[in-house]
């Protein structure tokens, strides 16, 4: 017996917290092939699923190797609703994150985690990658007219890159247009505070909460 | 041995093993590239340079005093010998620029080092030789040795290799097995240059992988170095980084002697859980005590972890939680040592709880 839509939803949502990409893959199509509202099937499935992910890794039942493939199967279901998303659903202005590791570091797993989080809660991400020099993080701001920079190290010392960035900002007046996070192995929130960033966050669940703080997003 | 000490720091581990009187507790702040900034030298000078490296690190002992040596640079020594490519900054800590291969095909094109003729490995082991020569018998000197689970996330790539123990299992173990075969070869090197391998297995922490996945994919392989080391009647060493508390009992079970703990976990429950196992070494963060803190924030955590820990069955090492950074104040190291001069030994820790909770 086919599913009906609340079953569907229950299933892909299933499916992500069961690092199922192929069943997510498959339950994505069917919801297509059926007419079922695309942004529902996004809301009540996929992202409800990675929410589940993030929770079961507050809890450490799930670690990273999990949450990596929950989102794998995220994404795979993004890929095919995605493209069906009525005008107004896929335009709707969304609260936009650039995010990035700071130049001198490569280590991107922390930044990775933080980014799918995030859009997995439904903000828009513009994803630098690693090693980027503070201006770039500046200019894609100004460029994609975001509303939070968010900056991931590992590395103590590339954490004086992060104040260049706020620096930036300060120098060129932009300061007051962007919320600047950050985060990362050596990051503490005194730190956060000494260079003026606008908040912390000591983990990716957590990166979604201070996002959603600073958004005024009910969390 | 420094003005400030009665005993060499042999004498000293020798007797507080025994536990016989010391003059104060053991105590490293794990110094790293820091040492650079001793001798005026930039840290990409340390690339196949073992007599600079060893010159370093040893002036680095004589000036601070502390109780271990370790020939450090950086956690891809190993890796960069079975083909990863790593990034030296002029005068910054190098890190991983890609990783050895990209995919499970590739893996049958990877060999397990040779300690005497790949990558920088024979310059670390001069280094090792040198400092032994010069110092050997006053202090410890260590041989820095990556875990086999962390040198086979820098070979593939970590996210492919954390995947891959849910998708493909074997290429896991496989890989691993290729690390702990160099490894091997690289810990009878360091051995062999009259040195003790330290081993570091980042990417076993908690705060990556699962109690479950270290059992599966990090533990087997420590165990098997560990053993081989304990063999030739050196104490082991180990550390991993970050959340560590729901694997010290497996830690403990590679056969290491001391756990070396990140700040991110707690001396006081380690004490508690495994204390009658293992000798404890830790744990003041070095990023925000060490590099960013005043001297006074450094007496201060370092009695707070004398506090917890000084009365651990098997025995503290006051240290920092992981490797300093590069930059870390020289007075900031000066504090640590001094703190554990003035606590003394035998420690009163009634003193001490005043002193932090102040």
């Amino acid at each position: 017996m086919p599913l009906n839509e609340d079953e569907l939803f229950k299933a892909l949502s299933d499916a992500v917290v069961g690092m199922d990409e192929d069943t997510a893959g498959q339950l994505a199509t069917e919801a297509v092939d059926r007419g079922i509202d695309a942004y529902t099937a996004i809301e009540r499935g996929l992202v409800d699923g990675m929410g589940r992910a993030g929770e079961l890794f507050e809890s450490e039942e799930y670690f990273i190797p999990e949450l990596l493939l929950c989102s794998d199967a995220m994404y795979r279901g993004l890929d095919i609703l995605r493209p069906h998303l009525k005008v107004e659903d896929a335009s709707q202005r969304r609260f936009k994150v650039v995010i990035g590791v700071v130049e001198g570091d490569t280590h991107d797993i922390g930044k990775n985690l933080v980014k799918i989080m995030l859009e997995a809660s439904g903000f828009d991400i513009v994803d630098l990658g690693r090693d980027i020099p503070p201006q770039r993080f500046v200019d894609t701001a100004v460029a994609e007219n975001a509303d939070i920079i968010a900056l991931s190290t590992l590395m103590t010392t590339t954490m004086d890159a992060m104040a260049e960035v706020v620096e930036r900002l300060q120098t060129t007046n932009l300061r007051e247009r962007f919320k600047v996070i950050v985060g990362g192995g050596p990051i503490s929130k005194a730190f956060a505070d000494r260079i003026h960033a606008d908040g912390y966050a000591n983990s990716a669940p957590n990166a979604v909460k201070l996002v959603k703080l600073l958004a005024g997003v009910p969390a | 041995m420094t003005g400030y000490d009665l005993m060499t720091p042999v004498e000293r581990f020798v007797a507080y093993g025994r536990g016989e009187a010391v003059d104060r507790l053991p105590c490293v702040p794990i110094v790293g590239n820091t040492a650079a900034r001793i001798v005026g030298a930039r840290v990409s000078n340390f690339r196949g340079n073992g007599r600079l490296l060893a010159e370093a690190q040893v002036a680095a002992y004589r000036r601070f005093g502390y109780d271990v040596i370790r020939i450090f640079t950086d956690l891809y020594t190993q890796a960069e010998a079975m083909g990863a490519r790593v990034h030296y900054p002029d005068d910054e800590t190098a890190y991983l620029a890609e990783p050895a291969i990209h995919s499970v095909e590739d893996i049958a094109s990877l060999k397990p080092a040779n300690p005497h003729t790949d990558g920088n490995l024979p310059h670390h082991l001069e280094a090792m030789s040198r400092a032994v020569d010069a110092v050997g018998k006053e202090v410890v000197v260590t041989g820095a040795l990556t875990g086999p689970f962390t040198t086979a996330s820098f070979l593939i790539g970590t996210e492919t290799l954390v995947r891959l123990m849910l998708r493909n299992p074997a290429a896991v173990h496989l890989l691993c097995e290729l690390a702990l075969q160099g490894a091997l070869a690289y810990a009878k090197a360091i051995l062999d240059a009259g040195c003790t391998p330290s081993l570091t297995d980042a990417m076993c922490s908690t705060t990556v992988i699962s109690p479950k996945q270290f059992k599966e994919f990090g533990q087997p392989y420590l165990t098997r170095l560990v053993e081989f080391i304990q063999n030739r009647d050196r104490a082991v060493t180990l550390h991993i980084c970050g959340k560590t508390r729901a694997i010290w009992e497996q830690m403990c079970d590679t056969g290491a002697a001391c756990l070396s703990i990140d700040n991110a976990a707690d001396l006081a429950e380690a004490k508690a859980k495994v204390g009658d196992r293992v000798r404890l070494m830790g744990n003041v963060s070095p990023s925000e005590i060490m590099l960013q803190g005043t001297p006074a924030q450094v007496r201060a955590a370092v009695r707070q972890c004398v506090w917890k820990a000084h009365d651990n069955p098997k025995g503290l090492i006051v240290a920092s939680g992981c490797s300093l950074p590069v930059e870390t104040p020289f007075e900031n190291i000066d504090a640590m040592l001094d703190a554990v001069r003035e606590i003394g030994w035998p420690v009163h820790s009634d003193k001490l709880e005043e002193a932090w909770t102040a």
